[in-house]
């Protein structure tokens, strides 16, 4: 392949080829730089997947071989499965939660970056941090110390004469404690949200405050609709990671989506079927229905987005 | 192009002629034949330092031989196994348990070690007991490590400073609450009580349903025991909660069931259920000394509820493609006087004759505490039970959830009794 590259110049140069072969010939070398990606995209990414549609039709626990059960699995999932009903719950209700929460604050704290604050690289970078810390075993730590019976936000409550619960263990809070997480991360979408409010033209700020347009009708009326493409894009890309998120959950839970259940992201379903019961036809079965849910959400989204989001500026 | 190819060539003769010389200056160990182990365990870093002192004394007596070990916690070892296994890619010689063993055996994972005894594999100074509980129909796969049974973990400088009795082996369920109880009121600390919460402690239920005379499988692979046992359990549990003499729900929930976020180290409880192995571990982690008993007596005319078990296993991997390398190394972990000096007790009393005499009398106090322990257990013990069915062990996170559910207020005792049986047949029926 690399000797192709080299001689292509001047061969074609010299002699007239077919359209198709000077296609190929000029876009050899693209392809050799996609190589590593396209390596991984079909051995890692696509293989695995093929494998995992199979393996859905299967009964296979690991260490023996698959064996072909046909759409057994499906048919257990769609009418017998109460764990695939609670996880399905809760795993709505953090997206339906955390997602919006997380966008409006992303872009509250873009407008206030926005505003031409100095040392602006600083804040962002330090806004940006906790979205990069976010997976890791330190947060579980922190949050339990934060949320805990004896944690932070109980003993400030205990100043005001408050005896709170154990937020991050008792099921009717924990799964907000895991939302609460999630808007912290808020760094990703703020950085997009900050790109795209510079993106607005002052004249049209200009404009309107000459026409006495107040402060708040500059937001509704000029930010928010300039804003939808990136409103949108943060919105897709946020729905698809709630629906994914694995790690808060298994990590502050401690792998059990416990307690009683509160916190059994579909991920975390699928995980312990999967590794912790050794039921990997069912969990690949599992993990085919949340690719058609993510993808019904998506195509959603861009179906709707004809009627809300604007692409003129 | 020729040329092209041709220099192309030259690199990579440069390349290998580099390679050459940067290998020249470890000749002598590369001249020796070369052998690389994997050895796999779950456990604590105390564990841990121990596991690689003894593997850095073997490569000492080995040169060409390496070690490369790996451990993880309780819970993450088994999903790393699983797919380590199924990746064809299993560490050569890894830890075992009495829960695992029969399901990695009989599906090839396990080599049998019978053929490598007398020569490699050096079992003659073990009980016959502690032989057979490596052993799945009638072939070795694994060799036990250490016996250890169910115990009380607990703070002794607490009990003492309260001017209470520690719990002793005759010390029954009803008179443990009273204990815990007056730990809590004399305590006077923050969500911090007597007991930790049992009722969701998979050990813990089988013991008491032993005193009763029942189980928590048949040898058929059916539950032993009822939902009205199942209920009275939740009630004990849940009549001790609101009483305030075992952790509420909301605490316990923190607690994972392992050393480090038991609620005994978070310093929450001052009696833990756990295994009398883990007491090492627990010691390590602890800043008040720490006490070991049996688990609660079932009063009089109970049968024995505890057993002495296999505390973990040695097993040499189906895939090992250098077996009598991993043998050597397995039989030295378990044979050897010197690796057992530093391996002390913590994983378990030594089953070998030989190498327990000699860590016997160099033991420190938390070492004879444990041995003791099993000496004191011995005559009060029931026979090993048959190995768990599979779904036991998403049956012990179901008893976990039925007890949350009593706990927090969502179930009451007799209803938790009738869903755990209902959805545990469930589980069982579905293998």
């Amino acid at each position: 392949m690399a000797d192709a590259v080299i001689d292509a110049g001047p061969r074609r140069a010299q002699t007239a080829v077919s359209a198709d072969e000077t296609s190929w010939r000029g876009s050899a070398g693209g392809y050799l730089f996609l190589a590593p990606w396209l390596l991984g995209f079909f051995g890692l990414t696509l293989g695995p997947a093929l494998a995992s549609l199979y393996l859905s039709f299967t009964d296979f626990d690991l260490l023996g071989t698959p064996r072909w059960v046909g759409a057994a699995n499906y048919v257990r999932i769609a009418t017998s499965d109460d764990k695939f009903v609670a996880a399905m719950h809760v795993t709505f209700l953090y997206v339906a939660l955390a997602v919006p929460l997380k966008l409006a604050f992303a872009l509250m704290v873009a407008m206030i970056l926005n505003k031409g604050i100095r040392g602006l690289p600083l804040y962002r970078a330090m806004f940006y941090l906790p979205s990069l810390i976010g997976a890791s075993v330190a947060i579980a730590v922190l949050w339990r110390q934060l949320f805990a019976g004896d944690g932070l936000l109980n003993q400030a409550l205990a100043l005001v004469g408050i005896r709170g619960p154990s937020w991050i263990s008792d099921p009717d809070t924990s799964l907000y404690t895991l939302v609460a997480l999630s808007v912290w991360q808020f760094g990703s979408p703020m950085i997009i949200f900050l790109a795209g409010l510079r993106q607005i033209s002052k004249d049209v700020y200009e404009a309107a405050e000459i026409d006495g347009a107040s402060r708040s009708q500059q937001f509704w009326r000029i930010t928010l609709p300039l804003l939808t493409p990136v409103i949108f894009f943060n919105a897709v890309v946020q729905t698809i990671d709630a629906f994914k998120a694995f790690t808060p959950a298994f990590i502050i839970s401690g792998g059990t989506g416990g307690p009683i259940d509160s916190t059994l992201f579909y991920t975390l379903y699928l995980y312990q079927e999967a590794f912790a019961y050794f039921r990997m036809g069912y969990a690949s079965a599992l993990a085919w229905i949340l690719v058609l849910i993510i993808a019904a959400f998506t195509a959603l989204a861009f179906l709707s987005s004809r009627y809300w989001v604007h692409y003129d500026g | 192009m020729n040329r092209f190819t041709l220099s192309r060539r030259s690199v990579l003769g440069a390349g290998i002629g580099g390679a050459a010389l940067a290998a020249a200056g470890r000749v002598p160990a590369a001249a020796q034949s070369d052998v690389r182990l994997r050895m796999f365990w779950w456990g604590s870093k105390e564990r841990a330092e121990r596991t690689d002192k003894v593997n850095q004394l073997y490569q000492q007596a080995h040169p060409g031989l390496t070690i490369a070990a790996e451990s993880l916690g309780w819970t993450d070892y088994w999903p790393r196994l699983a797919t380590q296994t199924a990746g064809r890619n299993a560490a050569d010689v890894l830890q075992m348990d009495y829960r695992y063993i029969f399901e990695y055996a009989r599906r090839g994972a396990l080599l049998p070690l019978d053929g490598f005894q007398p020569d490699r594999l050096n079992l003659k100074d073990f009980a016959k007991a502690s032989v057979d509980s490596g052993k799945v129909d009638d072939k070795i796969f694994g060799v036990s490590l250490g016996l250890n049974s169910s115990s009380l973990i607990y703070d002794k400088d607490i009990i003492t400073s309260l001017g209470l009795k520690e719990p002793t082996w005759q010390t029954t369920w009803k008179e443990m609450g009273e204990l815990a109880l007056e730990i809590t009121r004399g305590a006077k600390r923050d969500r911090y009580t007597g007991l930790q919460d049992g009722g969701r402690d998979e050990p813990t239920l089988e013991v008491w349903l032993g005193q009763r005379g029942k189980s928590l499988y048949t040898p058929e692979a059916k539950l032993g025991f009822d939902a009205g046992d199942m209920a009275e359990w939740f009630a004990f549990w849940d009549d001790l909660r609101k009483r305030g003499a075992c952790a509420a729900a909301d605490t316990q929930a923190l607690d994972r069931g392992e050393i480090d976020s038991s609620l005994l180290t978070q310093g929450k409880v001052a009696i833990a259920f756990a295994h009398s192995n883990q007491l090492v571990g627990f010691q390590a982690l602890n800043k008040s000394k720490l006490g070991l008993s049996t688990f609660p007596d079932g009063g009089p005319g109970a049968k024995p509820g505890q057993y002495l078990k296999p505390s973990m296993l040695w097993s040499v991997s189906a895939q090992s493609k250098q077996p009598e390398a991993a043998v050597k190394l397995l039989n030295f972990f378990v044979a050897d006087v010197e690796a057992g000096k530093l391996l002390g007790v913590e994983r378990g009393v030594p089953p070998s004759d030989a190498v327990r005499k000699a860590v016997t009398p160099m033991l420190d106090d938390l070492g004879r505490a444990m041995a003791d322990y099993i000496t004191l257990i011995s005559d009060k013990v029931g026979p090993l039970p048959p190995p768990p069915p599979r779904g036991a062990g998403e049956i012990a996170t179901l008893l976990r959830r039925v007890n949350e559910l009593v706990g927090f207020g969502k179930l009451s005792p007799a209803d938790g009794g009738k869903q755990f049986v209902a959805e545990a047949t469930a589980i069982l029926a579905r293998g």
